[in-house]
């Protein structure tokens, strides 16, 4: 459950946002990057999401989230490519090897937040 | 309105982890995060390295668990400085609560810091603590698929202790099948088998901690002040 974790620790970041952004008004939507090798769980993390957004700034707000797929850098073959196919082990999608860098997939980012400013 | 955000959502706990590293390296202090199920051996294997280590470091705990002071109180009992947090029901420790605890200790007495972590094979793992090295604790009774099914706690380590091998022969755990999908998550990472019971490699382990303690001092050294 370190997903509750992670949704008390975004709702903090809105929060900071907006009050750096001297911005007042009630969170519309907010957009996140939750990476296919995030280790983060989309259901759970709404789930913990929903349980803490009442009485927030947050509460009836929308959550997009992207899941970027992985994306390695082969060894073998030297392409850069996306994986599809997530089950270890990881294998370069074109040549197949196993000796690949991975160069994204884990990311874990607030991207935006869409305001309806009061008044 | 729209508001650009573009920021890592657990940005909080990295600066306070950073901030936490930098207070480590000030002080020569080598901080080793220690990770692992509930009954891995994470304590007993502490145990075991820091009497071998006896003399040749200055170690001290910070000891994570979600209530209790039971693996306090055995760190307590070999003379060593510890503080226990109580995470009350949160499964891992965040850089805050590292944070607090370092107060706690006297940090120029220390050379040695081992963080144990809260059991648990999955959200330890997302958590920077502003530690140099981790180290997992695998015991054989787990069974050998582990890294297969948690890669994301095995991807990060800097070291992997199998321990309890005086159980192989009771187990269906075999060495070279954990190792087989651990040296892709983790191809340069140290492997140590031990036994806490019969010492069993306690000491390639407690060797590898004093080699990480002695590259912390250095890396102290090369820093311009």
């Amino acid at each position: 459950m370190h997903e509750l974790a992670i949704a008390e620790a975004l709702i903090e970041q809105v929060k900071e946002t907006l009050a750096e952004a001297k911005c007042e008004g009630r969170v519309a939507r907010i957009e996140l990057s939750i990476g296919r090798l995030s280790g983060v769980n989309c259901e759970a993390f709404c789930f913990a999401f929903e349980l803490l957004v009442p009485g927030t700034l947050l509460e009836d707000a929308e959550v997009l989230i992207r899941q970027p797929k992985a994306r390695c850098r082969c060894q073998s073959c030297k392409a850069r490519c996306e994986i599809e196919n997530e089950e270890l082990p990881l294998v370069c999608p074109r040549c197949g090897s196993e000796e690949i860098t991975i160069e994204g997939g884990r990311e874990l980012v607030l991207q935006g937040i869409d305001v309806e400013e009061t008044g | 309105m729209k508001i650009v955000a573009a920021r890592r959502i657990l940005q909080a706990n990295e600066q306070i982890a950073a901030e936490n590293r930098a207070r480590f390296q000030a002080a020569g202090v080598f901080v080793v995060n220690i990770l692992g199920s509930p009954g891995a051996g994470k304590t007993t294997l502490l145990e075991a390295l820091f009497r071998r280590l006896q003399g040749h470091v200055r170690p001290a705990v910070i000891e994570g668990d979600i209530a209790g002071t039971i693996d306090a109180q055995r760190f307590e009992q070999l003379g060593l400085p510890v503080v226990q947090i109580n995470t009350a029901g949160a499964c891992h420790l965040d850089a805050g609560m590292v944070s607090a605890a370092v107060e706690q200790l006297e940090l120029s007495g220390v050379d040695m810091l081992a963080i144990e972590n809260v059991g648990n094979l999955v959200c330890t793992a997302d958590f920077d603590l502003g530690e140099h090295a981790r180290l997992l604790v695998l015991s054989v009774s787990e069974g050998d698929d582990k890294a297969a099914k948690y890669p994301f706690i095995f991807q990060g380590i800097q070291a992997l202790c199998i321990t309890k091998t005086d159980l192989l022969p009771h187990c269906n755990f075999h060495v070279e099948r954990l190792l087989r999908d651990f040296r892709r998550l983790a191809p340069t990472a140290a492997v140590f088998q031990v036994s806490a019971l019969t010492g069993d490699g306690i000491e390639a382990a407690a060797s590898w901690l004093q080699a990480q303690l002695a590259q912390a001092k250095l890396d102290k050294t090369a820093q311009p002040s």
